[in-house]
């Protein structure tokens, strides 16, 4: 019995042998010490180098930024100088976060993504993600950027959000921020019109305005035109809870409210030029729409590609109330598999992308904001100088509300951070892409819904989307 | 002699694989999840919520208004062009053919692309009038995929047919409707199955004309992005079953018609 028994083990040993000399030699050649890291990231969000050579970035303090080579391969080359390490980091793409979810579920293995806000939470809650190491959030080691850097405004948001009793900042990284706002033209559209979501249903503009053809962009810019008397009454305005009860309100999912929204998103259905995906932005150029609903950072590319073609176009974040969204970066448990070696590179990779030249690099090339905001280095700031200081100095004008964003609760901040820049930049990329504290009041997160809201919530948006019967046998 | 080691069966293999790979598993998984629930348990739910919902038969309404004009638009158009195409007595007919055929080479959204910039011209504001510039826009898109079947049934036919007929009194019209079009319906039959199944599916075309209402593609597609793959799966297996039909109902009346013959 023994002995058959030593034998099947023997048996099983040269299998066994065959695997370990095919794993051996895949390891083998160049990359025996490699660590591979798998990114997935958003279409055309990070700095993909190239940049001509007479586009340097040179601030006051004689900093020279240039893009020569992408930030991936500048990492790599970083990483493998500081640690002695190499790191192969495979780069990928992803269009919408509900596509880099299925793309997770069917089974793709990544070690860290960079989903938005509501798909962070929902990855948390379903237990995807692998937490921030407690060395990633030293403020005492140089090497720690991220942490060093991260706006305070930044951090207090990621503070007040938490699923099932965890942090969102154990599990997310920011990378960029935004708002939710109209880019209009100013020649077609007025201000005013502008300062308001209830722009979606203005007949004056019948089928000359885009909407985006997302649930929750439009839910919420819905949302906001539902409960325009409630949240534009002074007194609520004024309230001391303020914030918290407009984030109540504009996340609110009940039946009813989910009934109200669809009828107004039928109504702007009828009236809006198209529910849009990407074609907005050049529509706007073309000027074959006046205004559209954008995020904040897709708004500066705009405003910037109609500059070439001498239109000038403005970005408005609405008075009732915008949404405050952010991407950050995951780290994936399926992905990591507690290999210490692959999560130290993944937490170096966001720490090298949040060094301010790194964030002025893709800021530059993507025109998003950057949530770091520098962290005892100027060079942000200085950016911001370099890109809209006004060139004649008795035309400038002061923009000074954005102090919360580079330091807490600081009375000076403000006076600190002013950039003089030109009166257009009031209301244009400048204001877009670093919002003043009085938009930011108003802006509230939206949250990661229930799967019961959600179910609501689609098949009311199907309702908006599909063919009315009724309308064919001309009922009403 | 011996027998090569590749007979003729063996040459299937490669396709044979292809099928089962990428074609059967495939339409079994759409089946699998269409007919479980949530929970991976059986279920005709989905099924019968399409049937009973209102939402969704408009969106199967809408996207059949579209398919059927989209596709008798094209046999109208593009019936003449291959009758001459076949039937003419040129030179260079394949030149000419390739004419027509010629657009398919190149990418339908850049060819749809550059249409929008056409009817802009016409119409001004595109949004006016989503569902007519949809229907334009899939006429031009499919158009060659209704001349090339049509061509080829054209082509085969004999003309001694249609010789026949006018050596028997026949006039122009009489011969088109009593010879030339009942011999050529096999042609007819796999231009309309082109056409028609895209035209219902092919919602980029919509997108791409501001066209907002959703048609059957758009429908599967919105139910795959909220993580409702049971019902986006039931939605594809609903079509396929359409088709299904469609294609065993033309069998039998091209079979009826032979067996008539």
């Amino acid at each position: 019995m023994m002995k058959m028994f030593s034998l099947k083990s023997h048996l099983c040993i040269i299998p066994a042998c065959i695997l370990l000399a095919l794993a051996l030699s895949g390891c083998g050649g160049e990359s025996s010490d490699a660590v591979v890291l798998r990114v997935c990231n958003w279409e055309e969000y990070i700095d993909e180098g190239g940049w001509d050579e007479d586009e340097v970035i040179e601030l006051d303090d004689g900093t020279c930024i240039a893009g020569t080579d992408s930030l991936i391969e500048d990492f790599e080359e970083w990483y493998h100088e500081t640690y002695g390490v190499r790191v192969k980091v495979e780069y990928s793409t992803f269009g919408t976060n509900e596509e880099l979810y299925n793309q997770l579920t069917i089974g793709d293995v990544y070690d860290i993504v960079c989903p938005s806000e509501y798909m962070i939470m929902k990855m948390m809650r379903e237990g995807m993600l692998e937490p921030y190491s407690e060395s990633f959030k030293d403020t005492e080691n140089e090497e720690n950027y991220y942490t060093r850097g991260l706006s305070p405004y930044i951090r207090s948001v990621f503070d007040d959000l938490s699923i099932d009793g965890e942090q969102l900042s154990e599990y997310a990284a920011g990378y960029m921020w935004g708002t939710l706002g109209i880019v209009y033209n100013p020649e077609e559209v007025t201000q005013e019109e502008a300062k308001h979501w209830d722009i979606l249903l203005n007949k004056d503009h019948f089928r000359r305005i885009t909407i985006k053809d997302s649930v929750r962009d439009a839910y919420f810019a819905a949302a906001a035109i539902n409960f325009y008397d409630e949240i534009t009454d002074p007194a609520f305005m004024g309230a001391a809870d303020y914030h918290e009860r407009l984030s109540e309100i504009l996340n609110r999912t009940d039946p009813e409210t989910v009934k109200a929204v669809e009828d107004i998103l039928i109504k702007a259905k009828e009236n809006v030029y198209s529910f849009e995906t990407d074609s907005g932005k050049a529509d706007m150029v073309t000027g074959k729409v006046i205004a559209n609903e954008q995020w904040s950072g897709d708004a500066v590319y705009t405003l910037d590609q109609a500059e070439e073609d001498d239109v000038m176009l403005c970005y408005s974040a609405p008075e009732e109330g915008t949404n405050l969204w952010f991407d950050g970066w995951v780290m994936l448990k399926a992905g990591i598999e507690e290999d210490e070696a692959k999560k130290h590179a993944a937490e170096a990779f966001v720490n090298y992308l949040s060094r301010p030249e790194s964030a002025v690099r893709n800021m530059y090339y993507i025109g998003y904001t950057s949530v770091i905001a520098g962290g005892g280095s100027d060079i942000i700031f200085d950016y911001l100088n370099w890109n809209y200081a006004a060139d004649d100095e008795d035309e400038a004008v002061e923009y000074n509300d954005i102090g919360y964003f580079f330091e807490a609760d600081n009375e000076e901040s403000n006076e600190k951070y002013t950039v003089l820049t030109t009166k257009d930049q009031l209301n244009r990329q400048l204001y877009a892409q670093y919002p003043p504290a009085s938009v930011v009041d108003r802006s509230v997160v939206m949250a990661c819904f229930d799967d019961e809201s959600n179910e609501r919530i689609n098949r009311s948006w199907t309702n908006v989307r599909c063919f009315d019967l009724n309308k064919l046998f001309g009922r009403k | 002699m011996k027998k090569s080691f590749l007979d003729r069966k063996q040459l299937a293999i490669p396709y044979f694989i292809y099928l089962v790979l990428f074609v059967v598993m495939p339409l079994l998984v759409v089946l699998y999840y269409g007919f479980t629930d949530g929970e991976g348990h059986l279920s005709c739910y989905n099924f019968t919520a399409f049937f009973t919902n209102g939402k969704t038969m408009g969106t199967l309404v809408y996207s059949l208004i579209i398919a059927v004009l989209v596709t008798v638009i094209c046999l109208i158009l593009a019936y003449p062009v291959a009758y001459i195409l076949a039937k003419g007595q040129y030179a260079r007919k394949h030149s000419f053919l390739m004419v027509f055929v010629l657009p398919m080479w190149i990418n339908f959204t850049l060819r749809i692309t550059a249409l929008k910039e056409i009817l802009t011209l016409l119409e001004g504001n595109l949004a006016y009038h989503p569902f007519m510039n949809t229907v334009i826009c899939m006429v031009y898109d499919f158009l060659p995929f209704m001349i090339m079947p049509l061509f080829n049934a054209l082509t085969k036919l004999d003309r001694s047919m249609i010789e026949a007929g006018h050596d028997l009194g026949a006039t122009f019209w009489q011969v088109l409707i009593k010879v030339i079009l009942p011999l050529s319906v096999p042609g007819i039959i796999s231009g309309v199955t082109m056409v028609f199944l895209p035209a219902m599916t092919n919602y980029v075309v919509l997108d791409m004309v501001y066209n907002s209402t959703y048609i059957m593609g758009s429908l599967i597609g919105s139910y795959f992005n909220s993580y409702d793959w049971n019902n986006g799966s039931i939605i594809s297996a609903i079509l396929l079953m359409l088709i299904g039909f469609f294609t065993i109902f033309t069998d039998k009346v091209i079979s009826n018609k032979e067996a008539a013959a």
